[in-house]
């Protein structure tokens, strides 16, 4: 930076709202002010985007891969990896489809049916990762396969049509007006968010992120953590596997393709370092937020898909580059 | 400073935003909202052009929306949600799976947005159970597409020819590919007994797996006599295998669609035949009846458009009214 005196107010302002942001929400601003100028953006294009109904409906399209970018940063942020996500997320929807449609089991169960597929996944994930030192990347890309394989072999390759009421409604229900999906997205980002940013449990995930060896000298039993986290991410997949699911009303095997790169693409765009240390839930969820606005702005729009990934790619570089300008700099003062 | 660098790329983006979405942004009601698969496969990228110009011809305002890949089933759900805020008079969708756009179809008939259905990919069991009324289905009958596939099959072999026969179906569990295989089976055992369906694999639609189970099939029965695939991107794949293997010619190969590059391929005299399914007309006759169902006059609430055996011999010809619409 120069040392013109305006230019040094100008950064003192903003590096004041920077510290607040990140002190008190544990939120980089940048990501929040691009969703912001996306959000204005939008709203000049098109006449359709700024209403409530919309802004409902963003959320709603935002719900599940929001919950995988939950999963996402919490892996991540550890220094892990999960690329099983979309795969276990099919599974899910697809075990607890069967258990509320082929068996005719009451919706709780569906639920719970999904929810344990998942973290059953993402703890063998753990587990291989953890105790048979396999790479994280090899083992999540192995269950990648093997979840997607299962899901298929347990649906036939067709989707397991007509759930139960309960579980419908966690998908369709507008209690409020607002869809139920957006609802337990939002109250688990609330609940996540509070245990990464303000707990123990938080603040040893990141500091394995951040340098293994020093959290294990520290006294933290890495590997027990490691294995908690990878659990929780297949939770996490399967929560978002019932919540497509009900919003279908069927399971579908193929549910989720590749959405762990989209998952990973939020967690990335919101601030989490990619090779851990340093992550928040809040900051995915702007994140997915920020893919989110884009898509719908251009889907109003009428803009093809191709562009739309061709902007989504150009505002993950985006991001990063931002991130590394602001690492370098604060390290040159 | 950091406004500044926000600008530099949100402005390009902003003016690309622009430009594209210009041609489509009639605000003034009455639009046609179209929503495809994607278009990248050219399939869908002829019954795509069918839909433009038949809305042109037609002279209806009209926007498309299409997805990443055939498999995008929830980004499909939410461009149909997105769809719906730009209040079309009618939504002609191509869902990915029968179930994946339910809630918005459902939205959709609430909003009285009367919804067509595309390439026939929604099941009607399910549409009775979930309430939902469409205007009408149009598409092609996949059941006697194969069941064209076996007649010309056994008129290139004979009836009483034997040998073994290798089906490959399209993505497991997919209904369009089931019942193509499912024709071509029960036409093929009725005409020609004697020709036995050794394997019927899914090749999910994709050239590369197709080409392998070919070559697979190809080490197990050497004498293999004929090939049907599901679609045309697969019997293009399983070409390929066959003319590695040596076997170039020798063996009747059958792909449904009559895409370009499988009309390229059986000019070339390599693909035997594609039954082609005339996608084109299939989205212009869309848009045409909807306009006519818009207007309040009576549309049949099944359309079949015919498909056609495309061979070299056809289109050397050039005589096939329905050879126009081959695109």
């Amino acid at each position: 930076m120069p040392s013109r005196p305006a230019a040094a107010q100008e950064a003192g302002l903003w590096r004041r709202l920077q510290t607040a942001s990140e002190e008190r929400l544990h939120v980089r601003m940048e990501s929040l002010i691009v969703l912001i100028l996306l959000g204005v953006i939008m709203t000049v294009l098109s006449p359709y985007f700024l209403s409530v109904n919309n802004f409902l409906n963003i959320l709603l399209a935002t719900s599940t891969i929001g919950v995988l970018a939950i999963a996402a940063t919490f892996v991540i942020g550890s220094g892990g990896l999960d690329l099983s996500l979309g795969s276990v997320m099919g599974l899910s929807g697809v075990v607890g489809a069967y258990v509320a449609v082929n068996m005719g089991l009451a919706s709780v169960f569906g639920v719970l049916a999904c929810i344990g597929a998942g973290a059953i996944a993402g703890f063998i994930n753990g587990q291989l990762v953890t105790r048979a030192f396999v790479p994280a990347f090899i083992v999540t890309l192995g269950m990648l396969g093997l979840a997607r394989g299962l899901a298929l072999v347990i649906s036939d390759g067709r989707v397991i049509y007509g759930l139960p009421d309960g579980l419908l409604y966690l998908g369709q229900g507008r209690p409020f007006g607002i869809p139920m999906p957006v609802i337990i997205f939002l109250t688990v980002a609330l609940i996540t968010h509070y245990i990464l940013a303000f707990t123990r449990f938080g603040r040893y995930t990141l500091a394995i992120g951040d340098n293994e060896n020093a959290a294990r000298t520290a006294g933290i039993h890495v590997e027990r953590h490691r294995l908690v986290l990878y659990t929780l991410s297949g939770a996490l997949a399967g929560l978002a596997g019932m919540l497509f699911m009900a919003r279908i009303n069927s399971g579908d095997p193929t549910a989720g393709i590749s959405y762990e790169l989209t998952a990973i693409t939020a967690a990335i765009i919101g601030g989490t370092n990619l090779f851990g240390g340093r992550g928040s839930i809040l900051g995915s969820v702007i994140g997915a937020l920020i893919m989110g606005v884009l898509q719908n702005g251009l889907n109003l729009l009428a803009v093809q898909s191709y562009y739309q990934q061709m902007a989504i790619g150009a505002v993950l570089i985006f991001a990063v580059f931002i991130d590394q300008y602001q690492i370098r700099k604060a390290n040159k003062v | 400073m950091f406004y500044n660098k926000m600008n530099r790329f949100i402005r390009p983006l902003a003016v690309l935003a622009m430009l594209v979405g210009g041609s489509g942004a009639h605000a003034e009601g009455g639009e046609y909202g179209v929503l495809m698969k994607t278009l990248s496969n050219p399939f869908w990228g002829a019954m795509g052009m069918g839909v433009e110009e038949g809305a042109k011809a037609a002279g209806v305002p009209y926007f498309i929306q299409a997805v990443e890949s055939d498999q995008a089933a929830e980004s499909q759900l939410n461009v149909c949600n997105t769809m719906l805020e730009r209040k079309p008079v009618a939504m002609i969708t191509a869902a990915i799976n029968s179930t994946n756009l339910l809630p918005c179809l459902k939205a959709a008939q609430d909003a009285g947005i009367k919804v067509v259905d595309l390439d026939g990919n929604l099941d009607p069991a399910i549409l009775d159970k979930e309430g939902i009324h469409i205007t009408f289905r149009i598409g092609s009958d996949n059941v006697a597409a194969g069941a064209q596939g076996a007649e010309f099959m056994v008129s290139q072999l004979g009836a009483d020819a034997k040998g073994p026969v290798l089906v490959i179906e399209g993505l497991s569990g997919n209904v369009t590919g089931q019942k193509r295989a499912a024709g071509f089976a029960e036409k093929l055992a009725e005409l020609a007994p004697g020709l036995e369906i050794v394997a019927s694999l899914p090749g999910d639609w994709d050239r590369g797996k197709a080409a392998s189970i070919t070559n697979d099939i190809l080490i197990r029965n050497p004498d293999l006599v004929g090939i049907f695939a599901a679609n045309d991107g697969m019997a293009l794949g399983a070409v390929e295998s066959v003319y590695a293997a040596g076997k170039g010619g020798k063996i009747v190969i059958i792909g449904v669609d009559g895409n370009s590059d499988a009309v390229k391929s059986i000019k070339a005299g390599r693909l035997t035949a594609s039954v082609a399914q005339l996608p084109y007309l299939v989205g212009k006759q869309a848009v045409e009846n909807v306009k006519l169902a818009l207007e309040g006059k009576e549309v049949p609430s099944d359309i079949t458009v015919p498909t056609l055996v495309l061979t070299k011999e056809v289109m050397e010809a050039g005589t096939e009214p329905m050879l126009e619409f081959v695109k």
